[in-house]
């Protein structure tokens, strides 16, 4: 990654008549200087070829990905409950009936609120928490750094259902190891307290379990980033006597903003479609759906109500949020100059 | 993105000269790894109290007073798991699922990575971004259009309709495919152009040079995907828990899992050896592949 | 320049999606042909279905016992059982409507289930069987009711369910305490335990348990619903209903069963609660017995039937019992139907009450045990004092799986709503399932 960032270093560098070039330019950096854009490989008249390596990929994802993304849609403009499944009766176009049904109640703009507003809460309790250790990482010794890189790999790879079992039990109101632990330090309020019962608690103990298994991928990837800033720059600006405030805004920060524009966005995908955890750890939704996120939501309207249209359109204004963020992405890959 | 102010200067010893990472003054590196420490200590808690708990005898499991070890270690939780549950059974099921989705999802998306970066072609960049939004979609919110595509599937070929493995290996070959392919792009881009030029002018086929030379040098870009496909695969109980409806001899590790939640009264320690031994073969995934992890993450970062 | 590039990129395909969407609407996703299957095949296996109990071990030894009996008579035949929790029993039994193919062959449903099933297209008619059937003549026209639909059959009555008051023999005579006799003393003695044992329960009643709570709204005169002509209006915001679910609602407090931990309890749970000595009282049905008797409380309770709000009067229970069925789908009916009849039959519908304490639903059987065993008393007379159920329609399946009433409850409970709004919007949601099941 060091060699990789470096040239776009030295493209920084250069003078800023370079931002008058083409466009078309700017998206392809790597075809800059380093070779002549004649000396691409067989790329001149590539033919059926890479549709050939395409094929399989095309196929699965049309038919697997593609084909019920658009049935999805679908389903969301029909009357489609159990009876028209069961072929009991027709099925019925109704336009926009199912989304209408949705914006008008209340339930669903509160599972809207929460599901938002406990997504940002994971995504930047994660970056804060990743972050800083990523940060952490550099600054410790060998086996202070190995011991806190294996316990976050085993965070990482344990699975959300079990995660989510331990943390339960981890704070059971009566067999659970924190309670006791809070009690015993003064706090008496905790004595068979129990965490799922009020929306607050229980959207607590969810987040910490969803930071818990995520912030590893963002210390891993962030601390490789850092590694990859290449020394002689970190040298350099120490000899020109720059703060450790300017060294970190001027060098550290752009070389670092790919890093935290992925770690973010990746974040956003997860932690917005977080589903797992919400629906072991609360039992479905908490007390009287008051821990719902869209996710369950659409499931429970869906598969437990059978009201498949109304889950259905659920799922498309979750997938029409989760492509605005999206389009956030790539234009921010794109003031880059990222190559797609 | 403003240009850092780096001037090239003759390298002269200094006073100053920070090695890499920059080490902080030794009272304050002191107490950074004495919070490293504590902070893995904490984060490995949880992973410590499951393995613990799957060992204790019932009576310590649910006790009013835990206690952070225990002097009676039994596998009898271990025996209720796999004696009474069929855990082995579901064990194999999981693997063949991970497994499957692993190595295909690989093939397929070192082809297509291979196609994107290696060629130019038409419509490429719509593709790109269509990988990229692939990403994007809620698995639980396609449960339901899956679920009648894979009961239509069955029908017309047997052996991946509802109830079988097979309709649970094909969602997530579909779903792991774009971020595999996305990430697969950084390694195909590593591999030195000339490369090929040089198998070419040696006269292999462009077949030979993609199993042969290429894939080779992107197998441990493949490894660090496959975690992720694995994981996805391996975690996963939404389709288990709604396409596998009457076979429970095709259920899964997680479906099992959920099995020792009683309406009742949870039988934690039951709960506890099952999450071990879910969790277990990740753990040793995860750190066989660490170091190809970092660097896959890096390469995916870098696209 | 390159913005606009971009997304017309990005426009063509999102374009050429919504125009298939909009164009296509006549290839709308395929339904399930939930005909009957011609194909009946005398060999393989059959997939059987029933409900997981609290305590589930005495109920898999008959059942097992039944498999063997079946199995040496059909010999090239295996019988697969899964016990499969009674919580998420909507979701598996639609997935399995959804798939003829996946569908087990025979399943354990309440009788609450059985207007929804049927008309979900999921259940067999087996009148012509039922017909033939021996124990027929052992079925009362109130029982075969419940497992009819429009004149036809869809099963055999395996158990009847009748709930009524556990309390401890040990805590009463502790405390001095009578067994209650009206509401009122119920609630009282359920703080006097909570008082005195501040680790147990009053009483263990939950925000999910449906099938406790009912008969406080019926005995105040309430009721889930009234019929005018063929439909339903939702009748749980009425001023009596309201007046009964108080009472319920007011036992899950501090003072006897604390919300935070009794919001989340089903009428399961609160059996279990009982059963592990954590509880003063609980109600429990004839079903629960095994779960009593394998648990801390063996020998230290007794069962009165539920009173209620004044001396000498019952509250109407709830005429629970489940049947068992075979779906339409399946591939071997006559075994299926032959496996129904023998796991249905008088002689399993005893080893059942022996094992669990299911009062049969076979009239013959039932009188037999009731000679043997003094523990049926309360429940022969609750039953005799007449019980009450829920509304006869296909929507109350879906009313109940969308846990409408378990939802009011614990608004209630949690102090989120007033019982005023919170049953005003169970009524609102209740006659949408009403509605829309015309």
């Amino acid at each position: 990654m060091a060699r990789d960032i470096a040239p776009a270093v030295a493209g920084a560098e250069q003078p800023p008549g370079r931002d008058a070039r083409p466009a078309r330019r700017r998206l392809r950096p790597a075809a800059r200087g380093n070779r002549p854009p004649a000396g691409r490989g067989p790329r001149h008249h590539p033919g059926w070829t890479p549709w050939l390596y395409l094929a399989p990929a095309l196929m699965v994802l049309a038919g697997l990905l593609v084909y019920p993304v658009y049935q999805l849609g679908l389903i969301s403009f029909l009357r489609y409950t159990q009876a028209q499944v069961s072929g009991g009766r027709p099925t019925e176009f109704i336009g926009f009936d199912n989304y209408a049904a949705l914006f008008r109640d209340d339930q669903f703009w509160q599972v809207l609120l929460s599901t938002v507003l406990f997504a940002a809460a994971c995504v930047l309790s994660t970056l804060a928490v990743g972050c800083s250790l990523a940060v952490l990482l550099t600054k410790v010794r060998a086996v202070p750094r190995t011991m806190l890189l294996l316990a976050a790999l085993g965070a990482w790879a344990t699975p959300p259902v079990t995660g989510s079992t331990v943390w339960v039990f981890l704070f059971d109101s009566s067999f659970g190891p924190v309670n006791k632990v809070l009690t015993w330090l003064g706090l008496s309020g905790f004595e068979d307290y129990s965490w799922t019962y009020g929306k607050y608690s229980a959207f607590t103990l969810v987040l910490l379990e969803v930071v818990w298994c995520s912030f590893p991928f963002v210390m891993v990837t962030v601390y490789a980033g850092i590694r990859a800033v290449p020394p002689e720059l970190l040298e350099a600006a120490a000899l020109d006597g720059a703060s450790t405030w300017r060294t970190w805004r001027s060098i550290m920060a752009p070389l670092l903003r790919p890093v935290l524009v992925i770690v973010t966005i990746q974040s956003i995908i997860w932690d917005f479609k977080v589903f797992g955890q919400i629906y072991v750890m609360t039992n479905g939704g908490g007390i009287a759906g008051q821990n719902l996120v869209l996710n369950v939501y659409a499931y429970q309207k869906a598969f437990a109500s059978s009201e498949y249209g109304l889950g259905s359109a659920i799922g498309v204004v979750m997938l029409l949020i989760l492509l605005a963020v999206t389009l956030v992405y790539l234009r921010l890959l794109r003031r880059q100059g990222e190559d797609l | 993105m403003s240009a850092p102010p780096v001037s090239p200067r003759p390298h002269t010893p200094s006073r100053f000269r920070l090695p890499r990472p920059r080490r902080p003054a030794r009272p304050w590196r002191l107490a950074a790894e004495a919070a490293a420490v504590v902070i893995a200590l904490v984060v490995a808690f949880p992973l410590y109290w499951m393995v613990l708990s799957a060992f204790k005898p019932e009576g310590e499991v649910q006790s009013a007073h835990p206690r952070p070890w225990t002097l009676h270690p039994q596998l009898d939780a271990f025996r209720r798991v796999f004696v009474q549950q069929d855990f082995g059974r579901y064990f194999v099921n999981s693997l063949v699922v991970a497994g499957a989705v692993v190595v295909l999802s690989a093939l397929i998306a070192f082809l297509a990575a291979t196609a994107v970066v290696r060629f130019r072609f038409r419509f490429r960049t719509t593709l790109l971004i269509m990988f990229l939004i692939a990403q994007m979609v809620p698995v639980e919110a396609l449960a339901i259009p899956m679920f009648f595509l894979m009961r239509d599937l069955g029908t017309a070929v047997p052996g991946v309709g509802l109830n079988t493995l097979g309709s649970l290996i094909l969602p997530h070959l579909a779903f792991s495919l774009p971020f595999a392919i996305w990430m697969l792009r950084g390694f195909v881009k590593a591999v030195p152009e000339t490369l090929e030029e040089a198998a070419m002018i040696d006269g292999a086929s462009r077949a030979r040079f993609l199993w042969q030379v290429l894939f080779p040098l992107v197998l441990p870009g493949l490894v660090a995907t496959s975690v992720f496909s694995f994981i996805s695969a391996w975690n996963d109980f939404l389709f288990p828990k709604s396409f596998i409806i009457s076979a429970t001899e095709n259920s899964t590790l997680p479906m099992a899992l959920l099995v020792f939640f009683k309406p009742e009264q949870n039988d934690w320690g039951g709960i506890m050896a099952g999450s071990t031994v879910m969790t277990l073969p990740v753990l040793v995934f995860f750190v066989l592949v660490q170091r190809r992890l970092v660097s896959g993450l890096a390469g995916a970062v870098k696209g | 320049m390159k913005r606009s590039s971009l997304s017309l990129r990005l426009a063509a395909p999102a374009a050429a999606l919504v125009l298939a969407g909009l164009t296509a609407t006549a290839c709308a996703p395929s339904t399930s042909s939930n005909t009957e299957s011609t194909k009946d095949s005398k060999s393989g296996t059959i997939r059987v279905w029933l409900f997981r109990e609290v305590n589930n071990a005495p109920k898999e030894k008959v059942v097992k016992e039944a498999v063997a009996e079946f199995t040496k008579k059909h010999s090239d035949t295996r019988v697969d059982v899964t016990y499969i929790p009674i919580e998420t029993r909507a979701e598996k039994m639609k997935a399995a409507f959804n798939d003829p193919k996946s569908a087990p062959d025979v399943v354990e449903f309440g009788n609450t289930d059985t207007a929804g099933y049927v008309n979900d297209g999921g259940l067999a008619d087996i009148t012509a069987e039922f017909g033939k059937w021996e124990d027929a003549k052992s079925v009362t026209a109130s029982v075969k009711e419940s497992v009819s639909v429009a004149g036809k059959v869809y099963g055999v009555p395996w158990y009847v369910g009748v709930r009524a008051l556990y309390y401890r023999t040990d805590i009463f005579k502790e405390l001095g305490l009578k067994p209650p006799a009206t509401q009122g003393e119920l609630a009282t003695a359920a703080h006097r335990i909570r008082a005195e044992h501040p680790d147990m329960f009053g009483i263990s009643v939950g925000a999910k348990n449906v099938y406790g709570m009912l008969p406080f709204v019926w005995s105040a005169g309430g009721d889930l619903a009234e019929k005018r002509g063929d439909t339903y209006t939702a009748a749980i915001d009425s001023a009596a209903s309201r007046k009964g679910l108080k009472t319920y609602t007011d036992l899950i407090a501090k003072d006897s069963c604390p919300p935070e931990q009794c919001a989340e309890l089903g009428g399961d749970a609160g059996v279990q609660t009982f059963a592990g000595g954590k509880a003063g009282m609980a109600i429990g049905g004839d079903f629960s017995r095994q779960a009593m008797e394998d648990g801390a409380v063996k020998g230290k309770y007794a069962v009165v039937p539920l009173p209620g709000p004044q001396k000498g009067v019952i509250s109407p229970a709830f005429a629970g019992g489940n049947n068992l069925g075979v779906m339409r789908g399946t591939t071997h009916r006559t075994l299926a139907v032959d496996f129904v009849e023998l796991l249905g039959g008088g002689a399993y519908q005893s080893k059942m009450f022996d094992a669990m304490g299911n009062m049969p639903a076979l009239t013959d059987v039932q009188e037999k045990v009731a000679d043997k065993a003094p523990f049926t008393k309360p429940f022969v007379e609750t039953l005799k004092s007449g019980t009450k159920f829920v509304p006869v329609t296909s929507a109350w399946s879906k009313i109940d799986s969308e846990a409408v009433i378990p939802t009011m409850m614990q608004e209630i409970v949690s102090g989120r709503k007033s019982v005023d709004a919170a049953t005003a919007d169970a009524a609102k949601k209740m006659d949408a399932a009403f509605s829309s099941a015309g």
